[in-house]
């Protein structure tokens, strides 16, 4: 079985996510409240128009049905039907606004708007100068379009999208522009390490078979003391080499999982860090249960370097790291000086670090961040200034030997 | 007996009560009988010109109480053949009843279907 590695470098530090976020928030809200404005105004200028041929319509009518009064009123009471039409209705009243005679269906009637719509009616007002009849006003009522609201809202929804996708594309595109040189300034760094990494490894590698190799029972103390500062100094600098070789290279490679021990692993890489520790007096102790987990031995092994090399790196003088090793979990717990509890989301960033006291870029967590999460891995950072910081990764159920 | 002339006496009230004219019926249809304008085409000349049932019957009493040409309905020939009636002599009571009679007999909102 094998996890595939698919995550590509990622440049984007979550804090730099957010403020695009933000920024791509606040931009599509100005773009929907404006197309919302524009789509009012659309609106607004589709029911003008509306209006004014409804108006003419209705204008029509109107003097048409004026034309008929008028011969009725000239040949009353020998003629004494009301004049009607199948297209409208209409209704007379007098100037006292007392109805002479009606067809319309509106009860409700307004006689100081000249064209209103209520109910799903359109309804025109005339004031006449003769009163045909009595009448002073003549009402004409027709029904409304039922179909033109539905396709008025369909062409602002269809235009709205149309101009949403566009200036999405702007957006991105602006956004693309916008974040190029925060971009190019990652890359540089990162070209910069891949750089540098290649020219470490040869004098470091020689330099460490060198310190194996040479016997330390002939050494009088104080050379004994040079070359163990020499091991520390070849170690350290080999660990910072593994994180950027890690990085820069390995981390695309596909992984090969595979069961590992881990109680071997821990006790394996304490050994290894045991000299550096030994140089702040820090002392480890170890509290380990036998568990094995399926999983890429050179990511679990940087995971567990990190770990217990920030330990040792942020410890004080003569403090303690205990190690402990369970079935589903493992952790590591220092004495050391603790970080401040709003800055412990920020410590698996990239180029972040505890303290600038300390040496590094600043690469480890954010690489024990990376493989935690393509397993799929829990971690939980615990941390009490003053008082030392408690790292515990929990395994996922299925990696680990249930035997 | 005297119950019987009672009745008579009550009955041929009655019928002389129906066949006494009103006060529009014994002071306008007298003269306007004689004149070519009917009084329907002189209301519906009113109603062209004041449209509504008060203003109507507050213009006419007041044309009727003070006949002038300026404030006449009537087309100028009308004037220059019969010129402007005389002032009235009825009483603003029996003007009022006369006028009310006038609008309810030719009043087109009983008339239209």
């Amino acid at each position: 079985m094998s996890v595939s590695k698919n995550k590509g470098t990622n440049l984007l530090r979550s804090s730099e996510k957010s403020s695009l976020r933000r920024f791509l928030a606040l931009y599509f809200t100005l773009v929907v409240m404006i197309l919302s404005l524009l789509g009012t105004f659309y609106y607004q200028s589709k029911e003008k128009l509306m209006y004014s041929d409804q108006r003419t319509i209705l204008s029509n009518y109107a003097h048409e049905q004026i034309q008929q009064l008028r011969r009725l009123h000239r040949d009353f009471p020998q003629k004494s039907t009301y004049p009607r039409s199948s297209e409208f209705r209409s209704g007379i009243y007098d100037i006292e606004r007392s109805e002479i005679f009606s067809t319309l269906q509106s009860k409700d009637l307004n006689f100081d708007k000249e064209l209103y719509h209520q109910n799903g009616m359109m309804t025109s007002v005339t004031y006449l100068d003769d009163y045909y009849l009595g009448m002073k006003y003549l009402f004409i009522e027709i029904d409304e379009d039922a179909n033109w609201y539905s396709s008025v809202m369909m062409e602002i929804f269809t235009l709205g999208i149309i101009i949403l996708i566009v200036l999405a594309t702007f957006g991105l595109f602006f956004v693309n522009l916008f974040l190029r040189p925060m971009k190019n300034s990652i890359m540089l760094l990162d070209d910069f390490i891949k750089d540098t990494t290649h020219e470490l490894n040869t004098p470091i590698s020689a330099i460490l078979a060198n310190v194996e190799m040479m016997n330390i029972e002939i050494m009088g103390e104080k050379n004994r003391k040079k070359l163990s500062r020499i091991n520390i100094a070849a170690k350290t600098v080999s660990h910072l080499y593994q994180d950027l070789t890690y990085l820069t290279l390995d981390h695309n490679r596909k992984s090969k999982d595979e069961w590992i021990d881990l109680k071997s692993l821990i006790e394996d890489r304490v050994e290894y860090f045991a000299i550096l520790a030994g140089s702040k007096k820090v002392v480890f102790t170890l509290d380990l249960n036998y568990s094995t987990i399926f999983i890429d031995g050179i990511k679990i092994a940087r995971v567990i370097d990190n770990l217990i090399s920030n330990a040792i790196k942020y410890n004080k003088r003569a403090g303690t790291i205990h190690v402990t090793l369970r079935k589903d979990y493992f952790m590591v717990k220092d004495s050391g000086i603790g970080i401040e509890t709003d800055k412990v989301n920020d410590i698996f960033e990239r180029y972040s670090r505890f303290n600038s006291s300390e040496g590094g870029f600043g690469i480890g967590l954010n690489i024990v961040k990376s493989i935690i999460e393509e397993y799929s891995l829990k971690i939980d950072v615990q941390s009490i200034i003053g008082k030392g910081t408690t790292i515990r990764v929990d395994f996922l159920k299925g990696t680990v030997d249930d035997k | 007996m005297i119950n019987k002339i009672v009745l008579i006496v009550m009955l041929s009230m009655a019928v002389n009560a129906k066949e006494v004219p009103n006060i529009y019926e014994k002071a306008c249809i007298p003269c306007h009988k004689h004149l070519p304008y009917s009084l329907e085409k002189i209301y519906m000349l009113y109603l062209k010109t004041f449209s509504g049932e008060l203003t109507f019957k507050a213009s006419l009493k007041a044309f009727l109480k003070s006949p002038m040409e300026e404030t006449s309905v009537m087309p100028d020939e009308w004037i220059e053949n019969f010129s402007v009636k005389e002032r009235t002599i009825l009483t603003d009571k029996e003007l009022d009843e006369a006028i009310d009679s006038y609008w309810k007999l030719y009043d087109v909102r009983n008339k239209l279907h």
